[in-house]
């Protein structure tokens, strides 16, 4: 077990696309870390250079304390399971899972012994005598994970190892390979694009866009606190609201007011300072669709609210989704079951205002 | 009509066309047998009813009484048989040994240029080989290669290259590259990635490959006939000794062709399992 410590790292592939750029992330030893971002962002190319694959272009790469950029994937002790399993189809599945351990030339009974502990702990012990192209996506799942567990890593990677899986097996697994990572506590690296899947499992979450590292934290930092406009609409389902604006006086008070002009609102204390200090143009209001009461009336005692149009709402049973058109922006909004609403029907929206996220208008950063 | 007596009709009825189709592919091969069984005598004056002789057989295998009289010419058929399995086994072993690394490097690396190659390997199996005859036969003799194994073993390799690469080309894309890299990662070297991963995975493809480029490479005619003499003499070329300006020996003729025809025979029924899957698998693709 190590730690696994990026300074700088980027990567460049044949042709000039820049897939990650100067990546700083230290994954703590034990720890479980999930990279997150959309396909594309240079997650699973970071995944890589971890465990050699891919050449890295510039940068140091660690684990524990060796560097490992000129080392063989083989010399690193960097375990990988891939999206696709990559089994070995000739071989049965206890030598599937035995093969690294022969390259090593490992003594035949360590082998045997350490196959069996890790069929054990992924209960595939009943299948070890059978071919991986007559077993099922899930099993095949489970080898995948016991080929990479078995030689006890320093670093245990796995690329989206859940995407293939039907739901039911995919919640199933995540359980499972949150208790194996308690049951291990192995230095575990999960590259991902589903936020539940990041969030279900990991203890930290890193979200990449772009090639670039945007936000690392617990779910609670980075959905709270975003860093900025494409982590806060990353995170979240359904995702943020952004409204643009711009800072107003209003009775001797800054507040903010739509650029479209459709609708103003007044800002806690402690966000209105950060309006001040920032004196910034435009901005971006970010507001989650949970953050929103939606009433068919006014309520009118003191409230935040802004009127709206409703577009469409959708009854979802437990809850509802409500389109609503304020002036020329549309925001999402999570509705209590007890009221429904129609198309085209006034609407006015309550705003939790604490609960605001505010982001600079051209750079996205947050405030 | 009720589904049952459909589908028993349907199975009769494709039992039938197979069983025609199976006697008209195999009534060649039977008049060959029996061809090769006539004396002289009786070859053009009998055709299912006559008294069978191996004088034949064992006129080609010991050596023609007619032949050391100066009636026909002398064939040395042992000799030519042994010619034709070693320039047909030569040029396969070649074919293996640069074609499989070469389909491999087709397959995974992408470098410029690559589809264009491929194709070319295409093309030396559609041109005709009268087209090149000519010039080869000119640099053949030039170069010293004329009526060399060497020589006959390097020009089948138009033949039997192509399809080896053709076909294991697409059996090596069809496997993952996550494979091997997952092999890298449990830490093999490639070779022994190689061995123990991959080619279990290409070998019905390569034991189809290999078996029919030794048929073609069996077959070929054109080429040692106009590239070889007698050193490297195949029974392709030397069964048309059996036909002299006088009289054609078709009977002889037929005893060479069933005894050339036996290791293709026994080569196809030894690896038919693999014929199937190998050929309908990776070459019917894309």
């Amino acid at each position: 077990m190590a730690e696994v410590r990026l300074e700088h790292i980027y990567k460049t592939y044949k042709g000039g696309v820049e897939a990650v750029k100067d990546l700083n992330l230290t994954i703590r030893n034990g720890e479980f870390l999930a990279l997150l971002g959309p396909s594309g962002c240079g997650k699973t190319s970071t995944l890589r250079m971890i465990v050699g694959l891919e050449q890295i272009t510039a940068g140091d790469l660690y684990i524990g304390d060796r560097r490992m950029n000129d080392l063989e994937p083989s010399e690193r002790n960097a375990a990988l399971a891939f999206e696709s399993y990559a089994l070995y189809p000739p071989l049965t599945v206890h030598d599937n899972i035995a093969f690294c351990l022969r390259a090593r030339q490992m003594d035949p009974g360590e082998i045997k012994r350490r196959v069996l502990e890790v069929a054990d702990m992924l209960e595939i012990r009943d299948i070890l005598g059978r071919k991986p192209a007559e077993l099922g996506g899930g099993q095949k799942q489970r080898i995948s994970l016991a080929r990479a567990l078995v030689r006890d890593p320093d670093a245990f990677l796995m690329d989206e190892p859940l995407s293939h899986l039907d739901a039911a097996q995919r919640a199933h697994m995540r359980v499972e390979l949150k208790r194996l990572h308690a049951r291990t506590g192995r230095t575990t690296v999960l590259v991902t694009h589903d936020q539940l899947e990041a969030v279900a499992m990991a203890e930290r979450v890193a979200v990449m866009n772009f090639g670039v590292l945007q936000q690392v934290g617990t779910f609670d930092e980075i959905y709270n606190h975003p860093a900025n406009e494409f982590v806060a609409g990353f995170i979240g389902e359904p995702p943020m609201n952004f409204l643009e604006c711009e800072p107003t006086s209003q009775d001797g008070q800054t507040a903010l007011r739509a650029t479209d002009g459709s609708f103003s609102v007044t800002l806690p204390g402690e966000l209105r300072a950060r309006v001040e200090g920032q004196k910034a143009g435009r901005l971006k209001l970010g507001i989650r669709p949970i953050d929103m009461i939606a009433a068919p009336k006014a309520n009118g005692n003191g409230v935040v609210e802004i009127a709206g149009n409703v577009y469409t709402y959708e009854s979802l049973g437990e809850e509802g989704q409500l389109a609503a058109r304020i002036g020329s922006n549309e925001v999402i909004v999570v509705t209590s079951p007890d009221v429904t609403f129609e198309r085209s029907q006034p609407v006015w929206l309550q705003l939790r205002t604490h609960r605001i996220h505010l982001f600079h208008g051209d750079t996205g950063v947050a405030l | 009509m009720h589904p049952r007596t459909r589908k028993a009709l349907t199975s009769i009825f494709s039992d039938g066309f197979l069983l025609i189709y199976f006697l008209f592919a195999l009534f060649p091969i039977v008049w060959m047998i029996l061809v090769s069984l006539k004396s002289t005598n009786e070859l053009f004056t009998t055709q299912f009813v006559f008294t069978p002789t191996l004088e034949n057989y064992q006129a080609i295998i010991f050596g023609d009484p007619r032949a050391a009289a100066g009636v026909v010419a002398r064939v040395d058929f042992p000799r030519n048989f042994l010619n034709s399995l070693i320039v047909s086994s030569g040029a396969v072993v070649v074919s293996l040994l640069v074609g499989v690394p070469a389909a491999y490097a087709l397959a995974r690396y992408n470098f410029k240029g690559k589809d264009t190659l491929a194709f070319t390997f295409l093309s030396f199996r559609f041109a005709p080989e009268l087209v090149v005859i000519i010039p080869l036969s000119l640099i053949y003799r030039q170069l010293g290669l004329y009526d060399t194994y060497f020589g006959i073993i390097w020009v089948y390799q138009l033949v039997t290259l192509p399809l080896l690469i053709w076909v294991l080309r697409s059996y090596f894309e069809d496997i993952s590259p996550d494979v091997e890299q997952a092999a890298m990662i449990d830490g093999y070297p490639w070779h022994q990635i190689f061995m123990k991963i991959l080619l279990p995975l290409v070998r019905p493809g390569l034991a189809a490959a290999a078996l029919l480029a030794f048929v073609f490479a069996w077959n070929n005619f054109i080429f040692p006939l106009v590239l070889g003499a007698s050193n490297v003499q195949t029974v392709t070329v030397s069964a048309l000794g059996y036909i002299s300006s006088a009289q054609a020996f078709f009977n002889r003729m037929a005893a060479a062709a069933v005894i050339a025809s036996v290791p293709q025979m026994m080569l196809a029924l030894s690896i038919q399992r693999y014929l199937i899957r190998g050929l309908s698998f990776g070459a019917v693709k894309g």
